[in-house]
């Protein structure tokens, strides 16, 4: 009994002391609020520069953002949206997991009278997108149309091709629909023979490029639709030896990416700007607060992405997106 | 159990302690005496709330108030700051100008507002009015209670199925895979009954089919667990496995959007302003708890966990009562799938992706011995509590996620270890690792 007692007044100290301490941690100077962002995957290095970058830029303004991975869960991210709701924040940045359930969650922000942004996903639910006050993402399709451009420059027009596609994310399908779409506009000779799924990762990409290649020896180019499922490609090619007869064009043009194309492995990876779509999806929230007239749809333009472009890029040699 | 949730949530009310601001009436009314104090009837009053339940009405009574007590040229304005925007910009042109602006405390951090002599020199001298700020927790407001009870309600259901499972002394890997079967046939049902048009009936018929399902399912593996004596994780490892693809393969990998209106219902509707999710979880733990505590078969449960052979010779049929566990698992697998289709208005076949994990957490956290023979439904409800502080509070104080797993997992392991401590002397226990009866 005795002992007992003493673990507990021990335990009820500890969690004073450690209560005091953190509570004193926590009161900051004077800020003027929170805003929650929640993304797909935390892990995934480009969010994690898009979050660190809204932290940063939101931080100019008195803000401190509150950055949270769904973990490709829509029911985690949706409870992740009703804290933010029941905190009331003051702006949410969402990143959709699915785009269509999340929907649920911006309804709720804005019954709340929380403003949605989202950004590099956007939300499809009929009724939920007419509540998102600003949307700001890559132009997929037109990055995508670029890829095509690079891949019929460089095969010569003629020849099999393959594609590496991730049909669970809209940005992909839309990466893919605009490859497809400038070699049918173009009469292109190129045949694509086959388009898996690479699930946007460098262990999938890598299997089923190996398996593509044992059904179509023959093919001269692979697209993949971002640059870990590139370097995958890239793994299985250098291993069945066709490195002289296959060019790969990725996507993204992430630091990954970014020195396999110096290195020459990749051919061409449209570029990306997380930085943009993080200060712009910022930008957005301060114009919404000073009463500006916000743009519904903001499409960032992708650019190429060649070796020329990587032989002085300093941001390469840095390791950053 | 209970102090770590008490410790929890102390702790969580300090570290969330921030300025609130009242939109009440009695704010209102200080507002109103201000006003009175130091401008006359002919100035030109705007009241501003931005667009929720609590500020929208707030700047509305405000406005009403404010013309009983004889002021003529009060306006009011609620929604965004571009509706202020355009209001002043009109005031302008006409070369008028605000003598004040009455705000709810959100709209004060409107920058048009902050900076209005920046954005608007003439009007300088406008007084900006809000109420005064008062400190409470973010943690203990009510509207983040309820939001911590709508997190838990489908872990907390499929903890009542696991905590027989485990006290039975077996474990049931596939219930996060049930979530999304379940999820997923019903919402294709309902699609098929009349998509978006469809009436009530359609949605209880999905849920029946998605719940049914489960409890098939379930039924399955408890078969193969009773009769065939094979280990119950490898059986629910492959039902696991199998229940997530058939839930990719039922949608071809989509979202199932198409559903009725009503669906949301049980997942977002309230009855007596009571969470509708909140009753049917009141109602399910104590069904659940007389079950266990007050039936022979509850005790039957405790029996063929706490010593099999022994409780085979003193006639129980062990066979019935486990394929009973892992049917019961099922259907509140199937339970929960339903409620989260209900509160996400979509079926998804990626839905509920490691919840066995955070489920069978809750069960040990709330004291059921995974070794089995000891357990209370109760006690499973206290340790989803405490798993969902934890997840909310680390949510609220903005942790990096990385750091909340690490915490969580911690938390887990910390919660499990202080009752033993607390329940024993700790080394005894640590000797005798067999003793059931702690």
């Amino acid at each position: 009994m005795r002992k007992k007692n003493y673990i507990n007044i021990n335990i009820i100290t500890i969690s004073i002391w450690v209560l005091f301490v953190l509570s004193a941690c926590n009161s900051k100077s004077e800020f003027k609020g929170k805003i929650g962002m929640t993304c797909m995957d935390l892990t995934n290095p480009f969010f994690k520069l898009i979050g660190n970058i809204m932290q940063a830029e939101a931080a100019k303004f008195g803000y401190e953002v509150i950055a949270l991975s769904g973990n490709l869960d829509p029911a985690r991210q949706n409870n992740q949206l009703s804290d933010f709701v029941a905190q009331g924040y003051d702006a949410i940045f969402l990143n959709p997991v699915d785009s269509k359930s999340a929907g649920e969650g911006v309804k709720k922000a804005y019954a709340a009278g929380i403003p949605v942004f989202t950004f590099d996903v956007q939300v499809t639910d009929k009724e939920a997108s007419k509540l998102i006050f600003s949307h700001i993402g890559s132009d997929n399709y037109q990055g995508g149309r670029l890829a095509g451009e690079s891949m019929i420059q460089i095969t010569g027009d003629k020849g099999k091709i393959a594609i590496l596609s991730f049909p669970e994310v809209t940005s992909c399908i839309l990466r893919v629909k605009g490859f497809r779409d400038v070699l049918r506009e173009n009469n292109s000779r190129l045949q694509i023979v086959t388009e898996l799924s690479g699930k946007g990762n460098r262990n999938d990409g890598y299997s089923v490029t190996t398996d593509i290649l044992q059904a179509h020896s023959d093919i001269i180019g692979i697209f993949a639709i971002n640059d870990p499922s590139a370097l995958g490609a890239y793994a299985a090619v250098q291993k069945a030896g066709k490195l002289d007869q296959i060019t790969i064009v990725g996507f993204d043009a992430s630091p990954a990416g970014k020195q396999a194309v110096f290195e020459k492995k990749i051919y061409d990876s449209p570029q990306q700007f997380p930085r943009k779509m993080a200060i712009g999806t910022v930008r957005a929230f301060i114009d919404y607060l000073e009463g500006k007239d916000l743009l519904k749809n903001n499409f960032i333009p992708c650019a190429h992405y060649y070796y020329q472009d990587s032989v002085d890029d300093s941001s390469r040699v840095k390791e950053q997106w | 159990m209970i102090l770590v949730l008490i410790v929890l949530c102390l702790l969580f009310s300090m570290l969330t302690l921030k300025e609130q601001s009242p939109d009440s009436v009695s704010a209102a009314d200080q507002i109103i005496k201000q006003i009175e104090e130091s401008y006359t009837h002919d100035k030109i009053i705007i009241t501003v709330g931005a667009f929720n339940k609590d500020s929208e009405p707030f700047a509305i009574s405000l406005r009403e108030k404010l013309k009983h007590k004889a002021y003529k040229n009060v306006t009011s304005i609620t929604g965004i700051p571009r509706d202020l925007r355009l209001t002043l910009d009109s005031l302008k042109q006409a070369n008028t100008k605000p003598a004040v602006i009455a705000t709810s405390g959100d709209v004060v951090k409107w920058r048009i507002i902050e900076l209005l002599p920046q954005f608007y020199p003439e009007f300088a001298d406008c007084e900006i009015i809000a109420p005064e700020t008062y400190l409470w927790p973010d943690f203990l407001k009510q509207s983040n209670l309820i939001a911590i009870v709508d997190r838990i309600v489908v872990i907390a259901v499929i903890a009542i199925g696991m905590t027989m499972v485990i006290i039975t002394g077996g474990i049931d890997l596939s219930v996060g895979s049930l979530i999304a079967v379940s999820a997923v046939v019903g919402t294709v049902i309902m699609k098929a009954l009349g998509g978006l048009d469809g009436s009530a009936w359609a949605v209880l018929v999905g849920f029946l089919a998605g719940i049914l399902a489960c409890g098939i399912i379930g039924g399955l593996g408890g078969f193969l667990v009773a009769k065939f004596k094979v280990p119950p994780f490898i059986t629910t490892l492959g039902i696991m496995l199998m229940g997530r693809g058939l839930a990719f393969m039922i949608t071809g990998g989509f979202s199932i959007y198409q559903v009725p209106k009503s669906l949301t219902w049980l997942g977002q509707g309230t009855t007596l302003s009571i969470p509708n999710t909140v009753i049917l979880l009141l109602l399910l733990y104590l069904i659940a708890h007389i079950f266990m505590i007050h039936t022979r078969t509850g005790r039957h449960i405790y029996a063929v966990g706490g010593n099999e052979e022994a409780a085979r010779l003193s006639g129980v049929h062990v066979k019935n009562i486990l394929i009973f566990v892992y049917i019961i698992s099922g259907i509140a697998a199937g339970i929960g799938g339903s409620i989260q289709a209900s509160q996400l208005n979509t079926g998804t076949p990626n839905m509920g992706l490691m919840y066995e994990l955070y489920v069978i957490a809750a069960v040990v956290v709330g004291g059921t011995s995974l070794s089995g023979g000891v357990g209370k439904i109760l006690g499973t409800l206290i340790g989803v509590f405490v798993i969902s502080v934890i997840q909310n509070g680390m949510n609220l104080l903005g942790m990096e996620s990385y750091t909340q797993q690490v915490v969580l997992g911690l938390v887990i392991l910390l919660a499990v270890l202080l009752d033993k401590v607390r329940g024993g002397n700790f080394l005894s226990i640590i000797i005798s690792r067999g003793n059931k009866s702690i």
